[in-house]
Order: structure tokens, then sequence, then C-alpha cells
């Protein structure tokens, strides 16, 4: 026989045994559940129960364990253990037979048995109602790490709402719920479970759990509503609200990761970009300056970044000259290599043509300002040495001045003429000058990222260790040794200071 | 979003049919045990869910349907569960309703194993 699982079962089950103790006689079994007034006929044995319960009770409302004999038979009610009663009515099969001592004993007797057999009904009762309990934690702890696992798998942040919203509602038994995404006072987004739904109708503290965090200047809420139960809406729990923050939490962290991500792959794209742009100018800044007969010419980029905004090179032209460049962009990075990029090719462009220098920087003036940001200019050196004389048509467009070390031991400045490129839309009149270059004699070009290195308490190379006394007072007999001596000094000066800045120079000697 | 509750049944080789969309919570295990409880006076021990439309239940809601396995498994019948999304089949397990109900792929997998159960 399958286990007896409630009141009712009991009851039948029951009246078939008593029916076997008390042969002949009608049998009723009676209920009334702790917080009714009512009674249930649970096995109508046509012994009149209802009305001999009522004899039986008189005005009381409950009884402990009694029996009485009643006009119609015998009676007996049993408060259970849970305040409920049960009672048992006998009605004997004639009117002349009566029920004995002994069936009185009988009767009582079996309301200790029915007593113990409900008491057990519960007992199982309770063992299942907690075994479906611990079930159920079991399974929020699970959800709860699933749910976990899950948003921080979804795409959608949509979707990863609406899965923390629906689990939340699973989990703590709401009937529904909602998430709201807020800017300011507006809302932006509205996601519903388990469909749409106006919150106006639900009244009461009790029937209503919330939760926010907010997140890139939007505040978002989740706030589930009344929670069932067999009986009805009953108020949240504890735990509840703590299942419905927890998954808050869960949303708040993914889309933190998901944001550090996103960052993180912009940062790699970024990254790829600039040493797409480092290669290209890599390009650009010459390996290998080429060889000038009786000349020694040697030269160094240091960018600050992967790709800088410094320039300079040496270049062949067709009539046996040589264009001595060195240029500087407002700015670093990208944009600034754009600009350097640019610049090395309308002037590699130019030089072909064998225009004038003056008319060359006009023209580079223009093609620069076009190319560029109005924050974007480049400053610039640019000569054409004409190695057998010593001859230098020079044009200094906003740049550092450019050093020469005289025989005689002087150092000259050749100072700035002209605009820096590209900073003004206009037809600005560049002049060029002309110099020659004695033999022995050294020419120093270089970037304001040697005079502007910057040491740990924030001084100036420049200003510490003035460029020209260290051009006057280093005379290696190689150029490159020059340039290594320089950058040695710069290194020293700068220690642990990070580079602020692209460090750029050229030098040429003149053999003797 | 979610469609409010809503179910269909059918009787195929006398085995019910149940199918179910939205949210079984109190008012969908309400209906799934009311349609149950009008076949099962009728005599009708094998029954199939179709929960393919549900992809969220809660413990009230699972708690008609080990309500309706209990009955079941006093009067010697038996339950299926079909179609079941992952979360929900992960749920019952924890539940423990598969200990007494059965679970397949699909309604035409329940039905062939209901029928040929002696």
């Amino acid at each position: 026989m399958s286990a007896v699982t409630n009141h009712v079962d009991l009851a039948k089950s029951s009246s078939r045994l008593l029916a076997k103790l008390f042969k002949n006689s009608k049998i009723d079994f009676l209920y009334r559940s702790q917080n009714s007034s009512d009674w249930q006929l649970l096995v109508d044995g046509r012994a009149r129960g209802l009305e001999q319960i009522r004899d039986f009770l008189g005005d009381r409302n409950q009884s402990s364990f009694s029996l009485k004999k009643t006009p119609i038979g015998l009676c007996s009610a049993s408060l259970m253990a849970d305040d409920s009663l049960f009672a048992i009515a006998l009605k004997s099969p004639s009117s002349r037979a009566k029920f004995s001592e002994t069936d009185k004993v009988l009767l009582r007797l079996f309301m200790n048995l029915l007593d113990t057999a409900y008491q057990q009904l519960l007992h199982r009762r309770n063992e299942k109602a907690l075994i479906f309990s611990l079930n159920h934690r079991v399974l929020q702890l699970n959800s709860l790490i699933d749910t976990g696992i899950e948003v921080s798998k979804l795409d959608q942040s949509a979707s990863l709402q609406q899965l923390a919203l629906e689990r939340a509602a699973s989990l703590t038994n709401a009937s529904k719920g909602i998430v709201r995404i807020r800017e300011g006072d507006k809302v932006v987004e509205e996601s519903f479970f388990p469909d749409r739904f106006s919150t106006q109708a639900i009244n009461g503290e009790q029937q209503t759990i919330a939760t926010s965090f907010k997140f890139a200047n939007r505040a978002f809420t989740f706030e589930l509503f009344e929670k069932e139960s067999r009986r009805g809406v009953i108020p949240f729990e504890d735990t509840d609200q703590m299942l419905l923050d927890a998954l808050a939490r869960q949303v708040h962290a993914s889309l933190e990761n998901r944001f550090l991500l996103e960052k993180e792959l912009e940062n790699q794209r970024f990254e790829q970009d600039m040493a797409v742009a480092a290669a290209i100018q890599k390009k650009i800044i010459p390996i290998k300056l080429p060889d000038i007969a009786g000349y020694d010419v040697a030269g160094i980029n240091i960018p600050s970044k992967s790709v800088g905004g410094d320039y300079y090179d040496c270049i062949p032209l067709g009539d046996g000259s040589f264009a001595l460049v060195i240029a500087d962009v407002a700015g670093k990075g990208v944009p600034a290599a754009l600009l350097v990029s640019s610049l090395h090719a309308y002037l590699s462009a130019y030089l072909e043509g064998a225009i004038p220098l003056s008319q060359l920087a006009q023209r580079l003036n223009k093609v620069i300002w076009r190319a560029s940001t109005d924050d974007k200019f480049i400053t610039a050196f640019i000569g054409i040495l004409k190695p057998g004389n010593g001859e230098l048509e020079m044009l200094n467009a906003g740049h550092n001045p450019t050093y020469l070390l005289r025989r005689d031991g002087s150092v000259q400045e050749l100072g700035a003429v002209g605009l820096p490129l590209g900073m003004l839309d206009m037809d600005f009149p560049y002049q060029s000058e002309r110099i020659t270059i004695e033999k022995g004699e050294r020419l120093f070009l270089y970037t304001d990222g040697i005079t502007e290195a910057v040491n740990e308490r924030e001084e100036f190379y420049d200003v510490e260790r003035p460029l020209r006394d260290f051009f006057l007072g280093h005379q290696p007999a190689q150029s490159g040794a020059f340039i290594r001596e320089l950058i040695t000094d710069i290194k020293k000066f700068t220690g642990s200071a990070p580079q602020s800045d692209d460090i750029t120079a050229l030098y040429l000697r003149r053999l003797p | 979003m979610d469609q409010p509750f809503a179910l269909t049944s059918d009787l195929k080789d006398n085995c019910l049919v149940i199918a179910t969309s939205g949210y079984v919570n109190n008012v969908g295990g309400e209906a799934i045990a009311k349609e149950f409880t009008r076949h099962f006076e009728k005599g009708t021990k094998k029954i199939v869910i179709n929960l393919a439309k549900s992809k969220v239940v809660n413990s009230i809601g699972m708690s008609f349907l080990i309500e309706i396995i209990e009955q079941l498994e006093d009067a010697g019948g038996k339950l299926v569960f079909t179609d079941l999304d992952p979360a929900v089949e992960k749920m019952l397990a924890i539940m423990g309703l598969f200990k007494y109900a059965g679970k397949e792929p699909t309604v035409e997998d329940a039905l062939r194993v209901l029928t040929s159960r002696k």
C-alpha cells in the first residue's frame, strides 16, 4: 500500500480498520483544521457524525482527548499535534444495541492510535517540506553560481539583465520583476518578467524587494514583486533580498569586466596601429646616411613613444648636392607621425623638382596646412649642401637654431627666419640664406627633445648643461662619436626620468 | 520578454500531453495540476509535460509538479517531461523530480516510452 500522505487518506484507511473492530456499526470520520470552525465529514458511514459532534462539543471550541456517549451513539474527539481536531462518531446498528464499556475503551485506544498515525503523517510531511526546502537552497546556490557564469558569457547587456531578472524571480518565488536603467531621472531602458505589467497595482512594501547599482553614469534597479506561496502572496524573506543583491552584483561585475575587456581590446588595436605606424616611420627615418665625399655625417632619432613626430634625413639630389633636413611636428603619437609621413613625401617630391628653397618652403607650408589640424605644424631646418665648395643654402622655418662651429672656435647660430610649416594658410615669404662650411667646420642640427630633456627634478637639459657648450666642448674625430657622446650625456642627465619628447640630431663635419 | 502562462493539452495514445508556455509559478503550476486532475479522474495515468516554451520554473510551480508525480506514483502511473531547457532540467534534477518522473528529448520519444510500458 502506498504511504498515507494526507488526513483524508488517513481517515479512509483508519475507517476500514475501525469497521473490523466495530462490526455492523456505522462510522463517521470528521476533521476540523486549526484555523477553521467548520467540520469536514471525511468518511461518511451514516453515523450522523456532524450531529453527534455538535452534541459532543456543545459550546466548546475545541477539546482535548475525550469520549462521550451521545443520544445517537458514541463520539470521541482528539486535539492533534498541529491543533487540528479529529473526531469519530459511531452509531449502533439498532436502537436496542448499546455500546459497552469495552467499546469505549476500544475507541479510546483507537483514538490514541489515530493520534500516533497523524503525528507520523505530520512528521513525513515536515520531512518532505524540509527536504524540499533544502533542495531549494541547493538550487538557489547552484543557480547563483550558474548565473554568474552565464552573465559573464553573454554578449548583449539587455539579455544579461533579463537573465538575472528571470533567475532572481524564479529563485525567490516572485511572481514578477522589472529592471529599470536610468540616466539621471530619465528611464532609458526597461525589462519585464514574465511580461509587461504596471507596478502601480502593487501595494505594500512587504510585497517588493529592490536593489540597485551604478555603472557608466547609469543607475540599474532590479525590483521583484509578490512572493508566491501555495497560500497566496507572502512577505519576502531576508535571503530573497540577499539573492537579489548577489545576482545584481554579478550583473554589475559582468558589465565592469566587459567594459575593461573592451578597453583592453581597444588598447590592443591601438598598439597594433602604433606598431604599423612605427614600421612605416622606420622606413622614413634613414637607417644609414649617404656617404658625402669630404664630409662625415651622422644622425639619430629616438622617439619617446613607439612612433614619433621628429624627422631627419640627408637626401642625395640629382646635381650632386645633398639636402640636410631636420623637422619637429608639434605633438606626438600617430597624428604627428602621419604629418611626418606627409612632410617626407612632399619634401622628396619637391626636391626632385629642383625648385628654389624659398618656393619649396612655401609649397610645404600650404600642403602641411591642408594636411593638418589647426594645432599641428612643423618646425624645420632644410639645407642644400654643395659638397664641392661647402656652400649651404639653408632655410629655418621656426626651428631651433642650428649651430655651426667655425674654424676659429666660434659658434655661429643659424636662427629662424620663417614661420613653422603649416601654421598659417598664407603666402608667407620664406627666405633662404647661404653660408659656406669650410674644411674642419662642424654643423649641428637638433630638435627640442634634446634641449628640453628633463631629469627627475624636472630641470631642463639645456638650462643645466647648455647645448652650445657641449657642442663646443666635444669635437671628436668622427660625427658618430659626437652623437653617441651627446646621447650618453643626455641619459646621464635625465637618469630614470622618462623620455618626455623625441630626440633627434644630425651632425655634419667637413673633413679638414 | 516571456509570455503570460498558457497551456494546451491533447490526448494521444491514452496519454495526456500538456504543453506549457511562460512562467511555471503558482498560476502556471495550478493550471497544470487542474488540467492533470481533470484527466486523472477519468483514468488517465500517463502524462507528458512539454516545457519547451517554459524557460523559467519556480519552486511553487515545482511543488504542483511534485504533487502530480506523487498522485501518479500512488496510482501506478507515470509522468515524463520533454523539451527541457538546460536550466530548467537542472532545476528539476536538483529538486529530485527525476527520481520519480522521466525526461525525454521530445514528446514523440516520451509517448514511445509511455506506450511501451505495461
